[in-house]
């Protein structure tokens, strides 16, 4: 079978869109912005990210995020009451992770949806200059990697039984540290030679072989994020 | 030469990248235990204490102005997007412009600058907390589900002076951090020669 | 077309790595490069693409001109618009997160137009056959795999000179029949290639001649037919691996014993599956014979390395059992029991001093016993110096030095030559024999048949049913 490159091949957003559902996402969702007011905007924001686990097909993750959601949400009213301590450290938990989780998997959607390539592209479209991009696009690529080189010391780590520190705390974060930040530092280092000799150089002009459009869902989120600042805006005038 | 040259390069954008993921995992680490409500008042005891050591050796690889900042600016969008605040970010990047003039004035070798330059810098973490202090009111008017009795406790455990206390716990802390962090790197990465 | 003049280079931190060195390559030439560990090969093809000395610090006399441009006046930028470069780590050479990024990143960096660049990518991936690697991530790819991309994505830049530096250090068998195609294609094309190489005998079919380096300096020159003509004995003095290609699923090793009086252990129940994939292996019953060096081949991405893991206990979600005598190991009991040497070392290095590496390995720290160690492995003179400081030879010996000393009586090994030079592996292949006198029983996975047929006594073929 003869391979024929799909230059439109792209996740369901730009990643421009992505980006500024992010920031939406973290002033209404984290940030409480706006409080009962934004309600309505709070849950829709809340569940966007799980619609896009479902269009990745990632049923797992999006059903899970769902039942903590409902969960939570009962489990909030539950807790509607005089509180003990024990309650209150509970309900404050409960809190944490609602606000954070839809962001998280929002923040674990880009880093796997975007191309590294598309995502220099949008940047540069929207004049954000090389010196931001650049380091951007290696902590997508990295981020992987430490866990990666992280988890294969920590195994080195049990297989020697020194995984609680041989004599003292301070030696178990040196024998995590250390290891870990040597060889992310080769593997940086090769990494900046390998693309270097590939011709990655600050602000020369570059193409991109995906071509970059806004598409109907891209609009809905975008019209979405709009309606969400304006309405706060408006409210705003009004009390 | 490159380096000769004070433009940064994709070298060094690399590597601003490459410590920016290490420390970004590690306050990652860190904060996930900070769903335990105490525990997030410990945040900026951890993350400057435990980020000293790659921030440490990031600084062995600074020769230009401009890194530390761009580390900075990344460190606190991170953090803004991950549920802190925004004044994360605002903070970030002031702190890492005066931490960018500090390690500058070190000649991008002294020791002494790099600890004050990595203490200044890692101010980002305690500005996690101003959501608490300046926005009070609003900070737990979405927390009214929880019953007045909590908020009085966590008022209790955060009046308002406890904020320049945090700043100076976090100024300490980074000054620790990046103490421990130039023992180790003295200790492993300049014996090993890869530093 | 390549063209060295009086060429030395001193590192930026340490010696003296290249040496007067003269030298001319004209368009459409082959070359191999070869010598051991540190004789400068590396150095030299960084020469030519430019990282000596606008990536790598140090001082470089003499002048070096690369097609019609003097390589320490021109930027990396425009030199690797004519030179493209694989790198030895598969891991660290990719800068996309998925394979299509990866294969048009050069090109869209030189500005090329898209359409073009789509049309490069078609073509190189029908021309060699990479379909079933195409919009993946690389992180899901084995070694061989993201080598295959990383030799692609030069294919498909449009530049006259390729570099490949060691690219077979991390290959199977069928990795470096991949890699053959690769630069047959490029050899008709007419590229200028350069590989630097201690593995040679794959690249026979496709050289004009060869460098032999040592300290530095260019020692000899030979034709394609004298090379060819050097003996085993001859190469392996030079620091070169013999090995003709050989698969090491067929390799046959010398005076194999009867296996059915000497002790075994009895394996049960070995299965892994991947979360949500369907099993990597399953053997519900297998025989390892006590106090043998056994070796598993088998190609890449079959499971070995996972094996391995499993074998020591180190995944949770394996319920293997062990019998050994007649005890039954569980992980937990395995963890204790049995050491393994990962295959990037330095995973394993956590203190400042060879010697504390050692002593933090024993269950309890005896100074003696440690100094002892590191004595039989040739290890004294490095007691005091930092792990990470030595070379990949010597960081696979401190391995081996903490696996004598953690005491136990199982040690794995995952691909221990991968990379190493005869003499490494030759050294390599007596710390398994020293291991075996001890008594200890050696499991290792490689796909290097020089040291199946010096160390193993018995081999285990890891296929698909």
């Amino acid at each position: 079978m003869e391979y024929k490159l799909d230059r439109n091949t792209h996740s369901l957003l730009d990643p421009r869109t992505k980006l500024l559902l992010l920031f939406t996402s973290s002033v209404f969702v984290v940030g409480s912005a706006g409080e009962q007011r934004m309600r309505v905007f709070y849950w829709i924001l809340v569940f966007i990210p799980v619609f896009l686990l479902f269009m990745e097909k990632e049923w797992k993750a999006g059903g899970a995020a769902v039942t903590i959601y409902v969960g939570s949400y009962f489990a909030q009213i539950a807790l509607q009451h005089e509180l003990t301590a024990l309650e209150s450290v509970l309900a404050l938990m409960l809190y944490i992770i609602t606000k954070i989780i839809p962001t998280v998997i929002l923040a674990r959607y880009i880093v796997r949806t975007t191309k590294v390539s598309e995502f220099l592209t949008a940047m540069h479209k929207m004049k954000v200059p090389d010196k931001i991009t650049i380091p951007v696009s290696v902590i997508f690529r990295f981020f992987p990697t430490v866990i990666e080189e992280s988890r294969a010391i920590g195994d080195a780590m049990r297989m020697k039984g020194i995984e609680m520190g041989a004599k003292k705390a301070t030696e178990a974060v040196e024998y995590r540290m250390v290891p870990l930040i040597a060889s992310c530092s080769i593997i940086g280092e090769e990494l900046s030679a390998a693309a270097m000799s590939r011709g990655l150089d600050v602000g020369k002009k570059r193409t991109c072989i995906w071509n970059i459009k806004m598409g109907f869902f891209d609009w809905v989120i975008i019209v979405l994020c709009l309606v969400c600042f304006i309405w706060w805006g408006i409210g705003g005038l009004f009390i | 030469m490159d380096t000769n040259n004070n433009r940064l390069n994709a070298k060094d954008l690399i590597n601003v990248g490459v410590y920016t993921a290490i420390c970004a995992v590690i306050c990652c680490a860190v904060a996930i235990s900070g769903v335990i409500p105490v525990m997030m008042l410990f945040l900026v005891v951890f993350v400057p204490i435990l980020t000293g050591i790659p921030y440490m050796m990031f600084l062995t690889k600074v020769k230009k102005f401009g890194m530390i900042l761009i580390l900075n600016i990344l460190m606190g969008a991170l953090m803004w997007v991950t549920g802190m605040s925004y004044y994360a970010l605002v903070v970030g990047t002031i702190a890492g412009l005066i931490a960018e003039y500090i390690y500058r004035a070190g000649g991008y070798m002294s020791k002494w600058h790099g600890i004050a330059a990595y203490a200044i810098s890692g101010l980002y973490c305690w500005a996690n907390y101003f959501g608490i202090f300046f926005n009070a009111e609003a900070y737990f008017s979405t927390r009214q589900n929880f019953g007045q009795e909590y908020i009085d406790a966590v008022t209790r455990l955060l009046p308002a002076w406890m904020c320049p206390v945090l700043m100076i716990v976090d100024v300490l802390c980074g000054i620790i951090g990046g103490w421990i962090g130039t023992k180790l790197l003295k200790k492993h990465f300049v014996k090993a020669g890869i530093a | 077309m390549i063209c060295f003049n009086n060429v030395s280079f001193r590192y930026a931190r340490g010696e003296e790595s290249l040496k007067n060195i003269n030298l001319t390559i004209n368009k459409g030439d082959v070359v191999l490069v070869c010598g051991s560990s540190g004789c400068g090969k590396s150095t030299l093809v960084r020469c030519v693409n430019g990282l000596i000395p606008h990536f790598y610090e140090g001082e470089l006399t003499g002048s070096i001109t690369v097609g019609e441009m003097n390589v320490s006046q021109t930027t990396l930028r425009k030199i690797s618009g004519y030179v493209g470069t694989v790198f030895q780590n598969p891991r660290s050479q990719f800068f996309n997160v998925d394979t299509t990024s990866e294969l048009a990143f050069g090109c869209e960096n030189f500005g090329l137009d898209p359409h073009e660049i789509e049309q490069r990518i078609n073509r190189t991936v029908n021309r060699l056959d990479l379909t079933a690697l195409m919009d993946r991530s690389i992180f899901k790819l084995s070694g061989g795999e993201k080598q295959k991309i990383a030799c692609a994505s030069i294919a498909v830049e449009p530049v006259d000179v390729i570099i490949l530096d060691e690219p077979s250090a991390n290959l199977d068998f069928k990795g470096i029949c991949e890699l053959q195609k690769m630069i047959e294609a490029w050899k008709e094309d007419g590229k200028t290639i350069l590989i630097a190489e201690h593995r040679i005998s794959y690249l026979f079919p496709f050289i004009n001649r060869a460098l032999l380096m040592k300290n530095g300096e260019i020692k000899k020159e030979y034709s394609v037919e004298e090379i060819k003509a050097l003996t085993e004995k001859e190469l392996h003095e030079l620091g070169l691996r013999a090995e003709s290609m050989e698969n090491p699923s067929e390799t046959r090793i010398k005076g194999i014993m009867d296996m059915s009086d000497t002790d075994k252990m009895v394996l049960f129940n070995m299965k892994y599956a991947y979360r949500g994939e369907s099993a990597v292996f399953d053997i519900p019953k297998m025989e390892i014979p006590v106090g043998e060096i056994i070796g598993i081949v088998g190609t890449n991405g079959i499971g070995k390395s996972t094996f391995l893991r499993c074998l020591c206990g180190m995944e949770r979600r394996c319920k293997a059992k062990l019998k050994v005598r007649d005890e039954e190991w569980n992980n937990r009991k395995r963890r204790q029991k049995i050491y393994m040497v990962m295959q990037d070392v330095n995973h394993q290095l956590f203190t400042d001093s060879v010697l504390e590496e050692v002593l933090i390995s024993q269950d309890s720290e005896d100074r003696e016993e440690a100094l002892d160690i590191l004595k039989l492995l040739d290890l004294t003179e490095y007691a005091d110096r930092h792990p990470l400081a030595l070379s990949g030879g010597q960081k696979q010996r401190v391995a081996v030095a903490s696996a004598i000393a953690s005491g136990r009586e199982i040690i794995l090994f995952d691909e221990p030559t991968s990379g190493l030079d005869y003499y490494h592996m030759l050294q390599v292949s007596e710390l398994l024999k020293a291991l075996k006198e001890k008594g200890k029983t050696v499991i290792i996975v490689t796909h290097d048949v020089e040291l199946i047929k010096n160390a193993c006594t018995c081999v285990i073929h890891f296929g698909n049913k």
